[in-house]
């Protein structure tokens, strides 16, 4: 009986100083207009996951002492049957704090090991250097390592069945780039992954335009040169992309069509490879991102004649818009994160606001800057929103150019 | 102190150990509903914001803490330490107050 008393008392002076601490850490975490992003935060802090397992098993301490001090003085029971009582009634209670706490524990928790990007396309393209770069800083934030691993082929295909079967538990996440997830469905014919069913939206992470380029021994000095030269040769001028469907393929088939010539495309694996084939003199020009081209072109290997973004763009000075050329011609691509479908919503929120506050960063931005990318950084609803409607769009575009794979 | 207040805190203190009892309960039913549901955290402040019930039961679980922690503080401190003077009982005044004010403090933010 006294061991249940000083137990009691040992336990509630305990909580007489964790409570305090605990309102007044919740409640400075509350304050401000982020109170969200610094809750969660405040929630994720190793102390605070440590106070709260403390008061809960101080709860469970002092509420058996409680409850047995409540039954010694209301109920006639004998000595031993009150702290059998008490003792079930605060294991009762112990264990569904525990269950509770468990389950907070677990998001809270996450991730307690590394965490793997799969990005559908070989090294060197921009969808891999966009993820390398918000891989680095997550890997900061969290102190688990972001493993980048590059599954490429079937214009992201591979790498999109890959993730899809990949278990819902946060450590496989897919950075696809724009197309993967909203033209591949109206291109292949059959497809071993359902962008909509088998993911659900993170967040898009950066998103830039494309840049028209040739080898630099080629002939065309501009964007006319290179369509009079199309024009001339119907047929004979290639280029090249990352796969049938992807971003650079349709950037390039909706210059071709803008321009209203005729040319014959050369899928890669991977905007990478399609480079090096084009520096190569495989092909004759490439629409592909500034991320994957900018080295190139600063090291004098390809030559840019015009960007896809409606004005100048301010890391490729002195290259025009294609759309001085061709009249409102815009093409814009993205680069996100989406997690396979089943995945905990507190999950893709922890996901979502920590790639936000890497973007935020000075140092991130710079990053962007210079490979000619603009930190996006949406919520998820937002993302999926986005995706929604380019779904809707290419659809349209697709069938009106009849880009079909059997 | 008179046998009045004696017997008047007594109660307080029990009545005040039955309330925290079941806002315990409750409190634990609501985080296995909304962690287990899949609620995100925006999602949990979301449905909070605004709600006069939920105001009512944290500002009452907040109140019996205000009542418990003080009069169980009282105890120890005047048969451990053998403080009995007032400057005890202003102190313990003291420390409800903060802890009252804390409390709401974090209620406030979650709730407005």
């Amino acid at each position: 009986m006294r061991n249940f008393a000083l137990v009691h008392r040992l336990s509630g002076i305990a909580l007489a100083l964790f409570l305090p601490l605990h309102f007044w850490a919740l409640g400075q975490a509350l304050q401000g207009e982020a109170r969200l992003e610094s809750f969660l935060r405040w929630t994720d802090q190793p102390l605070v996951k440590a106070s709260e397992w403390a008061i809960v098993l101080l709860l469970a301490i002092h509420l058996t002492g409680g409850v047995r001090i409540l039954m010694i003085e209301f109920l006639p029971w004998r000595d031993w049957q009150k702290t059998l009582a008490a003792v079930v009634a605060a294991t009762a209670l112990a264990i569904g704090l525990l269950f509770a706490l468990s389950s907070v524990a677990h998001a809270q928790g996450w991730p307690q090991k590394s965490v793997r990007f799969i990005v559908p396309f070989p090294p060197g393209g921009a969808t891999d250097i966009s993820a390398r770069m918000v891989g680095q800083k997550l890997t900061e934030i969290w102190g688990q390592t972001v493993v980048i691993e590059n599954r490429g082929g079937a214009g992201g295909g591979v790498g999109a069945a890959e993730a899809a079967r990949a278990a819902p538990d946060g450590y496989t996440l897919f950075f696809p780039s724009g197309s993967v997830m909203t033209a591949n469905q109206h291109i292949y014919a059959k497809m071993s992954y359902d962008p909509e069913k088998d993911f659900v939206p993170v967040t898009n992470v950066v998103s830039g335009p494309q840049v028209l380029v040739v080898a630099a021994n080629a002939p065309y000095k501009s964007v006319q040169e290179l369509i009079d030269a199309a024009r001339a040769q119907p047929g004979r001028l290639t280029f090249g992309h990352a796969g049938i469907g992807s971003q650079t393929h349709l950037a390039a088939e909706n210059f071709v069509n803008a321009a209203g010539v005729n040319a014959v495309q050369v899928p890669y694996k991977g905007e990478g490879p399609s480079l090096v084939g084009l520096v190569g003199g495989d092909t004759t020009f490439a629409v592909t991102n500034v991320a994957a081209a900018i080295g190139y072109i600063g090291s004098g290997r390809l030559r840019a004649l015009g960007v896809t973004s409606k004005t100048e763009f301010a890391q490729l000075p002195g290259v025009p818009a294609i759309a001085k050329t061709l009249p409102g011609f815009e093409n814009t691509g993205w680069f996100g994160i989406v997690a396979p479908t089943g995945t905990s919503k507190d999950i893709i929120q922890k996901v979502y606001l920590d790639t936000k506050k890497a973007l935020e960063s000075t140092e991130m931005r710079a990053r962007l800057y210079v490979q000619g990318l603009a930190p996006v950084g949406n919520t998820p609803e937002e993302m999926g929103a986005a995706m929604k409607a380019e779904t809707a769009l290419w659809a349209r575009v697709v069938r009106e150019r009849k880009i079909k794979v059997e | 102190m008179n046998f009045r207040t004696q017997s008047l805190l007594w109660t307080a203190q029990r009545a005040s150990a039955a309330v925290l009892g079941l806002c315990v309960v409750v409190h634990l039913a609501t985080m296995i509903y909304a962690v287990r549901g899949g609620l995100t955290a925006a999602e949990i402040l979301a449905r909070t914001q605004g709600s006069a019930a939920w105001f009512a039961f944290y500002s009452i679980f907040v109140l019996a803490i205000v009542v418990h922690v003080p009069i169980g503080l009282r105890a120890v401190l005047g048969e451990w330490l053998g403080w009995r003077s007032p400057s005890r009982d202003a102190v313990l005044v003291l420390l409800a107050a903060v802890i009252g004010w804390m409390g709401m403090r974090a209620i406030l933010g979650v709730f407005s």
